[in-house]
Parts: structure tokens; C-alpha cells; sequence
């Protein structure tokens, strides 16, 4: 295991304890629990920003190289997530794969279903939101 | 361990009912007074007030004769018609909250819902709650039609029904949910006699209550990630393959659970159908899918 999967394993798991207190933060109606939660949250964070430090001091990793497949609209929509096929999306011209993303259970997703360009109604709920569309798998390009 | 033993989770069920035993230690102290309370009915099922009436800890009893005055509730008065309405027109000018299940038809000027008749002339469930909503104290909206339009709203909406918040132009506290949990109600109740508005989240939702997914605390969530689905409803693995809602509605039901805290649909192998996040039911569907990859 190298450094950065060293951090990566430890930030995840910051993350996660993190969640953890704050989802017990939200539960507590006790102000004196609330005060040691948002004492371990601090601690935690410090935590995070010497992590983060770290992954700078032994060098940014380069981005992965994006795939070169490439889809039409019409091709795109063949990948609906139904009888067999995996489910794809695409967002700002990059094709994204949802097959196992949780909150796209059965292939849609409020409302929405796979296989379609849904760049506007991403940018209408999750605008400034990158950090959703990072976790997903690039499968390609959406060209015209 | 059981997901019923973590601590985290035993405090998240309790809260409500630490909260409703302090208002009642209070309240015999004499250091809290008893407040009036209004149960409006827009459009809907009544399904919010049966399922307060479900309630068991505490019961409805314990609510209505240590929590609050309820001075009106359409289905549980033993007023009726003007008689009826004179109470809400008497406690209009005193303190008041007011908890508002079903949404507001705004077609022909909301005639669609009328609630009663005062004078001879009928009110309009849209007139009731413009009229009480701007005179309370605290507004809550209770179920899934008052927060967000709920199934009154949903397609083709032929009573062009819409929510309480947007007839409203003040702070909503909204308890989604079809129908609403009775302690996510009892204990928001609760906490807005001792300390006033709880923590909300962005949308205005109490946090004690509404502040983890289901998918995080499903007790199926390690079949998720093994990728391990159910095909068919009846398996005991995860259904997100037959559309569960569980990882895109943010409420406690998994440590909660249902009459009485028996049971919840995924204790019964059914998907979750995220009948507590806004846009249900149009924006959950499918409820069901049998083809997915």
C-alpha cells in the first residue's frame, strides 16, 4: 500500500466517524453531549486538514486519463438499466454509470430514468455539487 | 451487535419521549403552561391524525391531557358544524399552534376543500390556513401532503393542490411522511414547548428526526455493499435492485419502526418507497421494478 491509499483509507474513515458523531449530534437533546460531539468533531477536522496537508506534501496525483468511448444521444439511451443493461447517465458531456449508485435504485432517480442527458436537471438540484458526479465511474464522452 | 442495541440509535429512538417526559415534569412543576393547539385538515386522507391516534409513547391520552389543549380537530370534536368553528374562531386571537395535515387546493379559488361553514358561508381550506397560519405561533405541517403536496398534488393534480408553506409566507416546520410518524410529531411538539423551534435542516425538517438516510442505517445496507440483491419481493437481501427509496429518504424508520415499534417495510421484505422525501409519490416511482440489471 502506498501513501496515498494510506490517506485515502484513513480520510474515509475520518469521514465516516465524522458522520457518525453528527448524526449523534443531531439525536442528543443533552447540551452537554452536544459539547464533547463538537469537541470530537473538532478534533476530527484538525485531523482531515493534516491529512490533506500530507497528500500535498508528497505531490498531487495527476487525474486518471478519461476513457475514450463515445456515445450518441441515441446510443446513450439503449443503456436504460433494463433487461440486462447496465445504466448510464450523461452530465456536462461526460457518460457516468449508475448501474450500483444507491440512490438510483430500479434505474431512476426522483423521477428521472437512466440512459438520457440530465445535465439541466443536475445543474437544477446539485449545482456546485462535483463532488456527486466524482463518485460515479466515467464509462465516456457524449458527443453530438 | 443488533442494530436495536447500538447507543446511537437507542438515543434517537428515545428523544421524543425524553422531550414529552420533560414537558410533563414541567408542566406539574407549574414552570410550563399548557398550550393551545389547532389540527387543521386540508386535502387529504386523515391518515396523519390515525396515525397520531396510533400513538404509544405516549398515547394520545397522555397528549391531549398533559401536552396541549387540542381545541380543534375535525375528526375528533364532539362539536360540530358553526359550533364547531366557533372554537377556532375564538382561539384565532390567543396562543396558538396550529399543525396542518393535507395540502391546499388553490383551484377556483379553493373551493375544492371546503372545511366548514361560518356564518352561513363556507371556508375554504386554502381561507383557514392563509387566516391561522399568519395568527399562530408555530406552524407545522404533518405528513406528506401539507410539506410538499404529497399524493393530493400528484399527477394530474386535479384540485391543483399545493403545500402549506406556499400559501404561507413564514417559517413551516415540515414532518414529510405518509403518513407522519407520531413521535416525529409528539416530539417536535414537545420540543417547541420547552426550548421552541428544534434543529432543522435545509427543507425545514426537524434534524433529530429527519438527519440520516435509511439506507445508512438499514439493517440490510452489508448485502448492498456486496452487491448481493433481491430479485423478487420476499428475499431477505437488499432491494435496491427492485427500486428502494431507502438511500434517498432521510428519516429514522429502521431504528424507529412502526405500531409500536414493531416493524418497518424492509422488516417485512418490501422496498421503501420513500414516502418521507419530498416529490413522493411521482418522484418515487416506480414503487416496483422487476427488469433492472
Amino acid at each position: 500500500m502506498n501513501g496515498f491509499e494510506l490517506i485515502r483509507g484513513q480520510t474515509n474513515n475520518l469521514l465516516i466517524e465524522i458522520n457518525g458523531y453528527i448524526n449523534c449530534l443531531h439525536l442528543t437533546p443533552c447540551p452537554y453531549t452536544r459539547n464533547m460531539l463538537l469537541t470530537l468533531l473538532r478534533q476530527k477536522i484538525s485531523f482531515l486538514s493534516f491529512l490533506n496537508n500530507l497528500q500535498y506534501s508528497l505531490g498531487v496525483r495527476q487525474p486518471d486519463i478519461l476513457p475514450q468511448q463515445t456515445f450518441t444521444v441515441e446510443q446513450l439511451s439503449k443503456y436504460d438499466g433494463k433487461n440486462g443493461q447496465p445504466a448510464y447517465i450523461a452530465v456536462n458531456g461526460l457518460v457516468y454509470d449508475v448501474t450500483n449508485s444507491a440512490a438510483w435504485a430500479a434505474a431512476t432517480h426522483f423521477g428521472l430514468s437512466a440512459g438520457r442527458d440530465l445535465t439541466r436537471e443536475f445543474l437544477n438540484c446539485h449545482q456546485e455539487q462535483q463532488q456527486i458526479l466524482n463518485s460515479l465511474p466515467v464509462i465516456g464522452r457524449l458527443v453530438q | 451487535m443488533k442494530i436495536s442495541e447500538c447507543p446511537v440509535n437507542k438515543l434517537g429512538v428515545s428523544a421524543a419521549q425524553k422531550l414529552i417526559d420533560r414537558v410533563v415534569a414541567e408542566a406539574r412543576k407549574g414552570r410550563l403552561k399548557k398550550r393551545n393547539l389547532v389540527w387543521l385538515e386540508a386535502t387529504g386522507c386523515s391518515g396523519n391524525i390515525i396515525s397520531l391516534l396510533n400513538g404509544s409513547n405516549p398515547d394520545f391520552r397522555y397528549f391531549i391531557r398533559d401536552m396541549v389543549n387540542l381545541v380543534y380537530n375535525n375528526s375528533l370534536m364532539a362539536s360540530e358544524g358553526e359550533a364547531a368553528f366557533e372554537h377556532l374562531v375564538r382561539v384565532s386571537t390567543a396562543d396558538f399552534i396550529l399543525a396542518v395535515e393535507g395540502a391546499v387546493a388553490t383551484k377556483d379559488k379553493g373551493l375544492y376543500n371546503v372545511i366548514g361553514n361560518w356564518k352561513g358561508k363556507p371556508v375554504t381550506a386554502i381561507d383557514a390556513v392563509r387566516w391561522l397560519g399568519e395568527r399562530a405561533a408555530h406552524v407545522i405541517a404533518v405528513g406528506a401532503c401539507a410539506t410538499h403536496g404529497g399524493p393530493s398534488a400528484a399527477k394530474p393534480n386535479p384540485s391543483q393542490s399545493v403545500s402549506v408553506q406556499s400559501v404561507l409566507k413564514r417559517k413551516v416546520i415540515k414532518l414529510p411522511g405518509c403518513p407522519c410518524h407520531p413521535d416525529w410529531f409528539l416530539g417536535t411538539l414537545a420540543h417547541l414547548l420547552l426550548y421552541g423551534q428544534p434543529l432543522l435542516d435545509e427543507f425545514d425538517r426537524p434534524l433529530m428526526f429527519y438527519g440520516t438516510l435509511i439506507h445508512d442505517l438499514c439493517p440490510r445496507r452489508s448485502f448492498f455493499e456486496k452487491g448481493i440483491f433481491a430479485e423478487k419481493l420476499g428475499e431477505k437481501t437488499c432491494m435496491f435492485k427492485l427500486g428502494c427509496r431507502g438511500p434517498v429518504t432521510r428519516v429514522d424508520c429502521p431504528v424507529r419502526q412502526w405500531n409500536d415499534y414493531v416493524n418497518w417495510p424492509i422488516g417485512d421484505d418490501t422496498p421503501c418507497i420513500g414516502c418521507a422525501q419530498f416529490g413522493f409519490p411521482d418522484a418515487m416511482e416506480p414503487f416496483i421494478s422487476y427488469d433492472i440489471t
